[in-house]
């Protein structure tokens, strides 16, 4: 029989799940790898360098802001819960192999450091840091990166596309479909980012999250049925467009692992509901407008409206409505 | 009689934990040598003992009575002699007033007199006078349910045990069905209630084969989903009526009574004994031999793990009651009381203790909450002590079933700051008043 002073105690409840933070975050880690696959299958050795970089650099760099802050490499390790590694890993799939190595660097301390630690950690960004990184990227190294993603050295397409524009800019200024539905969907041929081309392994990894009920798979759906709707809805109800723009760009990527990100994104239903479908509206407006790829711009500029969703949208107590109708008849008591 | 799926559920979830003990018969277990009765078994005020030291007392006579309205009488639990009357504190760190029994092994027993009819004020009047509280886990005494404000149409039997690892009410709904039948029928009776619903959980199919065979009992099946024992959530469950916050069964004219205090209420008033033992659930991975026992009051926490063959080397946690909502113990001085429905020592392994981290605000608190309230913010507000949001986001509306603290990934202590919560509004609202 134990000695009373190796019993635990606590307060209730005394049994817990198994699910912890770190469980969510090497699922999500999980759900990168096709992606990660595709991209490498995609664009050659230059990605897989870049999301290397990318993710080291995002790890080294929460333990150094760890150690900064006193904290023994013990408890670093002890405390390290994947969310780094995704942040990492979601910037490393979001950046073209045009960019040059730095950039990379760069952008991955800039997500963890001022993003992520400076505000206190894991939960506590005000916005995701992944996407962050990549906007931090795409302004700070403008003139080394070009206007946008260039074309990757393994696309056939080429001929088309010579000012450097992804699929979707293409779409949107010259009403190009050149492209089939089913190049945009495996990513063959398409210029783009590493990990965003490939929508079938983006599709597999979205699937596991919804298995392993980390994401609810609404919510992204909402967003991409939304802005596929909205971009045909601005470009005169011509349908044609549906397929193409939801197909191309960072939507897809963005729908499924930046925009479903927990920290950032509303806790109750309806509020999720308002979000993707005000995320989807944004996007395509700022497709249109912009002339250039928005996913990114539209999640971040929605990110920073969490809070106020956080604020004013909070659910009702269980058998609210009834309350209503007996204080009624108290009245008329 | 009709077996129903149930109409309707809250949010909720499933939880890991498996019933050990579903097909171990009761057992009674030897008496034992001395028994601790505390005079606090019961919501409200303690009982007043009115025996001295060195009385000899027989089991089943009235050893501390009740208070007040909300309390209730307590009854020897064997024949012997009352050797102490002293403030002990118990394995749950609480001061308690004790009457220690010594067993004098005569076995004398007494019971109260017979009824002399069955008038719904009578029958009310010998479930008070018996010591009947609700044996559910929350011991408000049963009496006093039983006299509503306003009129009841539907009795709902709580047969849900939705706890994992208990199993005394399935082993007493198979192994006794027709005296809790009778004690279904002796209360609808003094409610004057016609519709009876029973809930019970789908993974209890021997106890819903059982209870259907009675014609006028509509056998209810619900989904396994905690927290389905709720009073509220089995009302909402059942009959599809929604009890709104801050008001009680009655106002929607239900009346939930559990499995235990329906065969007490039989015991009572067909067989006129009154309260003086309860069944306990013995489980866990930390104990060698998991039973349901049937053990009388204050009987000793130890005497029931040694009659289970002890303790295995690595259990961590002993816990009384359930493991959701139960009371974690600092030692064994602890002796069972009318409300206690099992004892368990669990492994490491099964509760999964880890150092809480930051919250991710993933949300799954307030996605599984079952009263649709939203802990993350609850427990900010706890932490930095600002009580007056606390209320505005409903704390008051908890029903401490702990869901969110069991699904939240960062490990946060979730019900703890809620629980401090609601202690403290409790106090600035008397406060106020004063």
């Amino acid at each position: 029989m134990p000695q009373n002073n190796t019993l635990i105690y606590s307060s209730s409840p005394h049994i817990r799940s198994k699910i912890t933070t770190k469980k969510i975050m090497q699922d999500v880690c999980i759900a990168l790898i096709p992606a990660t696959i595709m991209g490498i299958v995609l664009f050659g050795l230059k990605a897989l360098l870049l999301i290397f970089l990318s993710c080291f650099t995002a790890v080294a760099s929460e333990i150094i802001f760890n150690l900064i802050n006193k904290k023994t490499f013990i408890q670093c390790v002890k405390e390290f819960d994947y969310s780094s590694l995704v942040s990492g890993l979601l910037l490393g799939l979001t950046v073209g192999t045009n960019y040059p190595w730095y950039t990379v660097i760069f952008g991955s301390i800039f997500s963890i450091i001022v993003v992520k630690m400076l505000f206190g950690g894991t939960g506590k960004n005000l916005v995701n840091p992944a996407i962050t990184g990549r906007i931090f990227i795409f302004i700070s190294f403008q003139s080394v990166v070009g206007a946008w993603v260039l074309p990757n050295v393994n696309s056939i397409f080429t001929n088309n596309i010579s000012t450097g524009a992804t699929v979707i800019e293409s779409l949107i200024k010259n009403g190009n479909k050149n492209l089939s539905s089913l190049d945009l969907l495996l990513g063959s041929r398409v210029p783009g980012c590493i990990g965003e081309t490939c929508k079938l392994a983006i599709w597999a990894g979205a699937i596991y999250l919804a298995v392993k009920k980390i994401i609810n798979i609404t919510y992204p759906l909402i967003y991409i049925v939304v802005e596929g709707i909205f971009a045909v809805a601005l470009k005169g109800f011509d349908f044609s467009y549906f397929l193409p723009s939801i197909l191309s760009g960072g939507l897809i990527f963005g729908a499924f692992f930046m925009a479903t990100d927990y920290t950032t994104s509303p806790d109750t239903k309806t509020a999720n509901i308002i979000y993707f479908i005000c995320l989807g509206l944004i996007t395509a407006g700022l497709r249109e407008a912009t002339k250039m790829e928005a996913t990114s711009f539209a999640i971040l500029l929605m990110n920073l409206t969490v809070p106020l969703f956080d604020k004013f949208i909070i659910n009702k107590p269980f058998g609210y409505q009834k309350q209503k109708k007996i204080k009624g008849g108290e009245k008329h008591e | 009689m009709s077996i129903l799926k149930a109409k309707k559920t809250s949010h909720g979830s499933r939880i890991h934990g498996t019933k050990i003990s579903n097909n171990s018969p009761i057992e009674s277990i030897p008496t034992p040598n001395v028994v601790y009765i505390s005079t606090s078994q019961h919501i409200g005020s303690p009982a007043i003992p009115i025996v001295k030291i060195g009385d000899k007392v027989k089991k089943g006579q009235l050893i501390a009575s009740e208070s007040g309205f909300v309390s209730a009488n307590i009854y020897s639990s064997i024949s012997g002699t009352v050797v102490n009357i002293t403030d002990l504190i118990n394995g749950m760190g609480q001061n308690q007033k004790y009457i220690v029994i010594e067993n004098d092994n005569l076995n004398e027993e007494m019971i109260l007199d017979p009824l002399p009819d069955k008038e719904p004020q009578t029958v009310i009047n010998r479930i008070r006078i018996a010591g009947i509280v609700g044996l559910g886990g929350a011991g408000f005494p049963t009496a006093v349910k039983l006299s509503p404000k306003s009129s009841i149409d539907t009795l709902v039997v709580n047969g849900a045990e939705c706890e994992p690892y208990l199993t005394c009410d399935y082993r007493l709904m198979i192994e006794r069905t027709d005296d809790i039948y009778k004690g279904i029928k002796i209360v609808a009776d003094a409610l004057k209630v016609k519709h009876i619903v029973i809930g019970i959980e789908i993974n209890k199919p021997l106890a819903i084969e059982a209870f259907s065979k009675f014609s006028d009992l509509d056998v209810v099946v619900l989904k396994k989903r905690y927290p389905m024992g709720s009073e509220k959530h089995l009302i909402y469950a059942t009959t599809g009526r929604k009890v709104a916050p801050g008001k009680m069964p009655f106002d929607v004219s239900c009346c939930v009574q559990n499995i235990k205090t329906l065969l007490a209420c039989y015991e009572a008033v067909e067989l006129n004994k009154p309260l003086t033992e309860n069944i306990i659930t013995v489980s866990g991975k930390g104990i060698t031999e998991p039973k349901n026992l049937k053990v009388p009051f204050g009987t000793p926490y130890s005497d029931l793990i040694d009659y289970c063959k002890g303790l295995t080397e690595d259990a961590v946690k002993i816990i009384a009651g359930g493991p959701m909502m139960g009371k974690c113990l600092i030692n064994l001085n602890q002796y069972t009381r009318k409300t206690d429905c099992g004892i368990l020592c669990l492994k490491p392994n099964e509760i999964n203790a880890d150092e809480p981290s930051n919250c991710i605000n993933c949300g799954t608190c307030i996605k599984r909450c079952p009263m649709h309230l939203s802990p993350v913010y609850i427990e900010s507000f706890s932490l930095s002590g600002d009580y007056v949001n606390a209320e505005k986001y409903g704390a008051l509306n908890c029903i401490e079933c702990g869901l969110c603290s069991y699904n939240c990934p960062a490990k946060r202590a979730l019900v703890q700051s809620i629980q401090i919560a609601k202690t403290k509004i409790k106090e600035m609202k008397n406060n106020a008043t004063k």
